[in-house]
């Protein structure tokens, strides 16, 4: 596959009155783990929805490429994956029946997922409890099973909407260890998250507030910027500003 | 692309997790299975056309032998419960509904008829009641006919009469009139919940975002919901089947491979409908009461199935074309009852296959639309 990257030209999107995104322009370049930092209802979930095509932009463009040539959506589509932030797995199910189920419908040839699902199951831990249903895993367990299924066929684009939202302070650190294996596997990682202490964990960052970029690029070079002693300060002073 | 056009396979393998999910929710295989059933078994015994045990206040101020003889009919026929009373009784015995019907007797009435006379009989009813009272009215001719001579102890000779024979069901049993409609009833309902319920689930479960996002198309979500769950309640169908023969001896004239047809025509129709209403609504408390509503009532009084379709007024006859359970229900009757064939059945067959084409691009459209 080759590298993917994702560019987004005076993005908008409202609903009904609200304006969920306001003009923003965000460059998700290839191979690097980015995060999307922000509030709750600072339009992190609508910018994850618009990437993944289940959104459509009041107006603005998203710009998709491949290798750094354009690209249309539905070329990239079989290589991105999304987790969406809301529980969205099937209680009743196992985890083992949830990789079957997400192999069918990738159409994954049986020595693939064999060999997938045994590494996912590794680096997640997740091994021995592969009977145990969705229904009854920690909240930890649980995101790491939703992404085991978007990661199961091996994506260019990973969307993970707040991943490390309500996972205790262990658990998150195993969830980043994990991204960052991923990253370094040359593939375009876009998380989200409010915890602000993962800003920094991230080699880009962009910080969203009430629907408008506030900053983006090199978390350090970020902070250096605008004179802050961390990410909670720049929006506790844009907070004040207001 | 072949991302945008339909896999069956990955169709299959969305029915086939809804198969997990049913085997492990054993609501839902008691709803498909069982009550059905039990509903049939329950109200084909409950609805019953035929009146019966009717409560006749009789005034009987003759006394005489003919009177007696009259009075006689009316208990033999088995229909009446003769309650004697006084000349008043049978007025007041109506009013407060202890009786549903008065005979009032004339005092000359043996000697008239003995002297060769016409006399007449008054028959009171209660009107408030109009089944019960079209029912006894129809009970009337008979014993009349039967009376004639009996009363008169010689044979009379009518102008003309009418000699009746009903055609498919001789004995006019109401039951083989009732379950065939009941089962098409609780069939069409029992597709629509069984299907208004998934999608809203899935919905409501958050897991429908990430199933979008997988290459699997809304068409392959949709053939995978709506065929496990036609299987379904095509099970249900044949448990329907069986409990309407071997229960109430329903006779089967017909071709059944035809009846299956109409039944997957009729299923196909109402498990589109119960997921129009799922992908409308998205929650299952709302699905489920709107299914609920719209599955039973128009199946109850719009389809044929207790009052007839041609005694509607004319908005309400051309509305009841739109409604898949009328011509099922013509199509299930004329099969089961009268044995008829295809071609006696284009119409029904043409409106069921027209309704049901029409309710899944309907379904399919809604559904396709929400997501872009």
């Amino acid at each position: 596959m080759p590298e993917l990257s994702i560019r987004t030209e005076n993005l908008k999107k409202a609903f009904g009155r609200t304006q969920a995104l306001q003009d923003v322009s965000f460059d998700f370049s290839a191979g690097l783990l980015h995060g999307l930092i922000g509030s709750n209802g600072a339009g992190k979930t609508t910018t994850m929805r618009l990437l993944a095509g289940l959104l459509k932009p009041s107006s603005g463009t998203i710009n998709y490429f491949s290798g750094g040539h354009p690209a249309a959506f539905s070329d990239l589509r079989p290589g991105l994956a999304y987790m969406p932030q809301q529980a969205s797995l099937y209680p009743d199910l196992s985890i083992e029946e949830h990789l079957e189920f997400f192999r069918d419908l990738y159409r994954l040839e049986p020595g693939e997922y064999a060999r997938r699902s045994g590494e996912l199951l590794e680096i997640t831990r997740l091994a021995k409890f592969r009977e145990r249903r969705a229904g009854q895993l920690s909240g930890g367990m649980y995101k790491k099973l939703g992404l085991m299924c978007a990661l199961l066929r091996s994506p260019s684009v990973l969307l993970l909407d707040e991943p490390t939202n309500g996972v205790d302070p262990i658990s998150r650190r195993e969830f980043w260890e994990l991204l960052y294996g991923l990253a370094a596997q040359k593939i375009l990682i876009l998380v989200s998250t409010a915890y602000m202490d993962e800003a920094e964990r991230c080699s880009r960052v962009h910080l969203l507030d009430a629907g408008r970029l506030l900053a983006s690029g090199e978390p350090r070079a970020v902070l250096k910027e605008t004179g802050a002693a961390s990410f909670e300060e720049i929006f506790i002073k844009q907070g004040e500003r207001k | 692309m072949p991302v945008s056009s339909f896999n069956f396979y990955r169709a299959y393998s969305v029915a086939r997790k809804e198969v997990m999910h049913v085997l492990r929710d054993p609501f839902t295989l008691v709803l498909a299975l069982g009550l059905p059933v039990m509903l049939v078994t329950f109200f084909g015994y409950a609805i019953d056309y035929e009146v019966k045990n009717i409560t006749l206040a009789v005034s009987d101020r003759d006394g005489g032998p003919a009177a007696r003889r009259l009075k006689e009919l009316f208990s033999s026929s088995g229909y009446f419960r003769l309650v004697e009373t006084g000349p008043g009784g049978p007025v007041g015995m109506l009013d407060s509904g202890r009786a549903a019907a008065a005979l009032f007797i004339k005092p000359d009435f043996s000697k008239t008829i003995q002297g060769g006379g016409a006399v007449e009989t008054q028959f009171v009813l209660d009107g408030s009641d109009n089944a019960k009272a079209g029912a006894v009215i129809g009970y009337l001719p008979g014993i009349q006919r039967a009376g004639q001579a009996r009363l008169a102890g010689r044979e009379i000779r009518e102008p003309f009469s009418f000699e009746t024979r009903f055609l498919y069901n001789p004995e006019l049993n109401s039951r083989w009139f009732t379950v065939p409609g009941l089962a098409a009833v609780i069939i069409g309902l029992l597709a629509i919940l069984l299907t208004a319920l998934t999608v809203a689930r899935e919905w409501e479960n958050g897991s429908m975002e990430l199933l979008l996002s997988t290459p699997v198309r809304p068409l392959e979500i949709m053939a995978g919901k709506l065929a496990p769950y036609g299987v379904l309640v095509l099970a249900g169908v044949f448990f329907v089947y069986l409990v309407s023969r071997l229960v109430f001896g329903v006779p089967f004239a017909g071709s059944h491979f035809l009846y299956l047809a109409a039944c997957l025509l009729y299923v196909t129709a109402s498990l589109s409908q119960g997921l129009f209403i799922s992908v409308v609504t998205r929650q299952q408390q709302v699905a489920m009461q709107l299914g609920i509503i719209s599955g039973l009532l128009p199946s109850l009084l719009l389809s044929g199935f207790i009052f007839p379709v041609e005694s509607m007024p004319p908005f309400f006859r051309y509305f009841t074309m739109l409604l898949p359970p009328r011509w099922f229900m013509a199509a299930a009757r004329g099969i089961t009852l009268k044995g008829a064939d295809l071609g006696e059945l284009a119409v029904p067959f043409l409106a069921l296959g027209l309704l049901s084409a029409g309710m899944l691009l309907l379904a399919l459209k809604k559904f396709k639309t929400d997501l872009e």
